[in-house]
């Protein structure tokens, strides 16, 4: 055989039909790979840690044998953390408190986010698209920056921005993060100035989707403020508005931060939320078993809701259903 | 080159936009005087748009409220400790823009000294350049640019340690994340294979749990990076963040490479091109903007992360976020200090940002904030 032939042979093969079909798929491939190999494995090491008795004493031993790498001198003990926390009061607390959290922190979220979009696009303002694009701008601040901002806005010392309000209202200053419930209100109040930007944002693509004839045709029929709120923008709006709820409550369910750089979900673990519950008793505490049987449940949650959402509020549409 | 002129075309035409919205208003508001004065409307439709403006920009600055009182802190000078009372002014201690014009005072008589002390000095240190071959070398000087001493700052802050930090932890990401995040978008925007739904869905899926699995898996990766001794190394970090980053901005960068008309790639398969050509001089040209934006928000997302790298991070190599927390729990920190720290860390972050928002992320739903 010629060379020649070879090179024609060569470039009449084809690659088998479903190769051919698929060849894209390569290129895809080494991110999903590198992606899942970074959730996968430390997940499964998580189930497997939450199934022992790992803590700082035993863990980082090393021990013989695959399990004596892998866990050190940690013990299997089954189901055991989770049966512990069907008996744990602080467990009960920390998930009590998260979904009051998830529950007053979308209400205000909605409600503020709802609030600023339906003035910043009121036919009297003037200047609504400057203000528009100004109203946003917490969105491009780094969390952690935001939050310990924050934090010092609810300073107990008379010198924190929320005290200084009080006393020019003429109320005695409060020690906010040494009180249950005041604490629980500041974690509400930084949250809902996290999240409104991006309530504003939806809202406002919503709204503006709302044909003008049609509130003006409503005005001619009579129709006061109230009544056209309630027939002409609340349908528009409503979809976009849950399906911004929806992410957001996910969001509220899984807030960390907030606590943890107020005051540690404090006073007396009052405020722990669930994520945060599951993070001190890892690396506080060190009962690194313990602290995954937590996060683990929490995640199983939080995916559960996600899931449901999901089918039930039709998610995947987006915004736009 | 060309995205940062356009960009500045951009800037340009918005600029000249704010002369052209005044002179609008103002002749519509002649107008509305007039109809008034004529008896065609009333004083309530007059002044309705007049208190409801006022109301609006009222509720904005509430709202941003938070941001001017760091800012004036942070100007208040050695001003007060985080958990001390001083007093409390809406303008800055000092403030006096008459200074500009008598002393030439750039800064009107603002305090800088907390700014001073978050910069420290700046040094660039001295080199050792050895010549080959000849065994010589030359050292060159230190070239002191800025000393805080000389403004009565001892002891500045390490910011700008902890800024070299997290640059280096958000270069390596940007380019392990940006290698895989390219080809598979062109695919996933292009291409139609096996599981290309799937893959999609378990991407969005996850940029709305990632948060929430991510701190729960911190407990194993922090297990596993004891076990393979990689803790305080800030390029495992960087490979960490990198996988991260993968779903959004994949996600991201497909939605934009789906704006560009298909009709282009086919004129040029047309012309002959290979797909190699058409990914090289059609894709990757027209989908710089996309491209641009998803690399600002993988190289962001190493640069702000906080609560991994606090777990990791041991102090010398802390990074800004990490930095900024330290700064909160010690409670003898001037709070003027802290707000100058924290203005230093988020205000290139946020302009970055809104850049990336306002001039690159085309073909997303921001698209519905104009108009």
């Amino acid at each position: 055989m010629a060379t020649a032939d070879v090179v024609q042979q060569a470039r009449d093969y084809e690659l088998p039909r479903w190769a051919e079909e698929n060849l894209a798929l390569a290129l895809v491939l080494p991110g999903l790979f590198f992606f899942s190999a970074f959730v996968a494995i430390p997940l499964l090491y998580l189930i497997g840690l939450s199934m022992t008795n790992a803590a700082l004493e035993n863990m980082f031993r090393d021990a013989p044998g695959l399990w004596g790498t892998v866990f050190g001198e940690a013990e299997f003990i089954g189901f055991e953390n989770y049966a512990n926390l069907l008996t744990d009061g602080q467990f009960y607390r920390s998930f009590g408190i998260t979904w009051l959290f998830v529950a007053t922190s979308v209400v205000l979220k909605v409600l503020l986010g709802v609030g600023i979009a339906l003035v910043l696009t009121h036919h009297w303002v003037r200047g609504k698209r400057l203000m528009r694009a100004i109203v946003i701008l917490p969105l491009g601040l780094p969390a952690i920056f935001t939050i310990t901002v924050w934090r010092g806005v609810f300073s107990s010392a008379e010198f924190g921005l929320a005290n200084q309000i009080l006393i020019g209202l003429g109320f005695e200053p409060v020690a906010w993060f040494s009180r249950r419930w005041m604490t629980f209100l500041s974690y509400n109040i930084a949250e809902m100035w996290l999240a409104y930007p991006f309530m504003v944002i939806i809202t406002v693509s919503a709204l503006q989707s709302v044909p003008e004839e049609l509130h003006e045709a409503a005005r001619v029929d009579g129709a006061g403020f109230l009544s056209r709120f309630r027939h002409v923008t609340m349908p528009a709006i409503k979809r976009p508005v849950l399906f911004a709820s929806i992410l957001t409550a996910a969001a509220s369910f899984q807030q960390f931060l907030i606590p943890f750089v107020f005051n540690r979900g404090g006073p007396a673990r009052s405020n722990e939320l669930i994520l945060l519950y599951g993070y001190r008793e890892a690396f506080e505490f060190r009962a690194f078993g313990e602290g995954a049987a937590i996060m683990l449940t929490a995640v199983a949650v939080i995916g559960i809701f996600m899931i449901i959402a999901a089918t039930k509020g039709k998610l995947a549409e987006g915004a736009h259903g | 080159m060309t995205l940062l002129r356009s960009i500045g075309r951009k800037i340009k035409a918005d600029l000249q936009a704010i002369p052209e919205g005044i002179r609008g208003w103002m002749r519509n508001s002649r107008y509305k005087i007039d109809l008034y004065r004529r008896g065609k409307v009333g004083l309530l439709q007059l002044l309705a748009p007049v208190g409801a403006s006022i109301g609006a920009l009222f509720l904005v600055s509430a709202l941003l409220f938070p941001v001017y009182w760091i800012a004036l802190a942070a100007l208040s000078g050695e001003g007060a400790s985080l958990y001390s009372a001083d007093g409390f002014n809406l303008i800055p201690p000092g403030f006096d823009p008459t200074l500009l014009i008598t002393e030439g005072d750039w800064w009107m008589g603002m305090d800088l000294t907390a700014f001073v002390w978050v910069i420290g000095d700046i040094v660039i240190p001295s080199v050792r350049i050895s010549i080959p071959l000849t065994g010589m070398s030359i050292v060159t000087g230190e070239i002191v640019l800025f000393e805080a001493a000389n403004y009565g700052v001892e002891n500045p802050s390490d910011f700008t340690l902890y800024a070299w930090n997290s640059l280096t932890v958000a270069i390596p990401t940007v380019i392990i994340a940006m290698s895989v995040i390219v080809p598979a978008s062109y695919a996933l925007s292009r291409r139609e294979f096996l599981m290309r739904k799937k893959v999609l869905y378990g991407y969005i899926l996850f940029t709305q749990v990632g948060g929430g699995l991510g701190l729960a898996m911190l407990i194993a990766l922090y297990a596993i990076f004891v076990g393979i001794g990689v803790t305080n190394n800030k390029l495992a970090l960087a490979v960490y963040y990198a996988a991260m980053a993968v779903p959004f901005n994949t996600w991201l960068l497909k939605t934009f490479m789906d704006s560009i008309p298909a009709s282009y790639e086919e004129a040029a398969v047309i012309d002959g091109a290979s797909p190699w050509q058409v990914v090289r001089e059609i894709i990757i040209p027209l989908s710089k903007p996309g491209l641009a934006a998803v690399l600002i928000f993988v190289f962001l997302a190493g640069w702000m992360e906080f609560i991994v790298a606090q777990t990791l991070l041991r102090p010398e190599n802390y990074t800004l976020p990490v930095g900024l927390f330290a700064l909160i729990q010690e409670y003898t920190v001037p709070w003027a200090r802290f707000s100058a720290f924290a203005l230093m860390f988020a205000a290139p972050v946020m302009i970055v940002y809104l850049f990336a928002q306002r001039y690159i992320e085309q073909g997303l739903s921001f698209g519905g904030m104009e108009g």
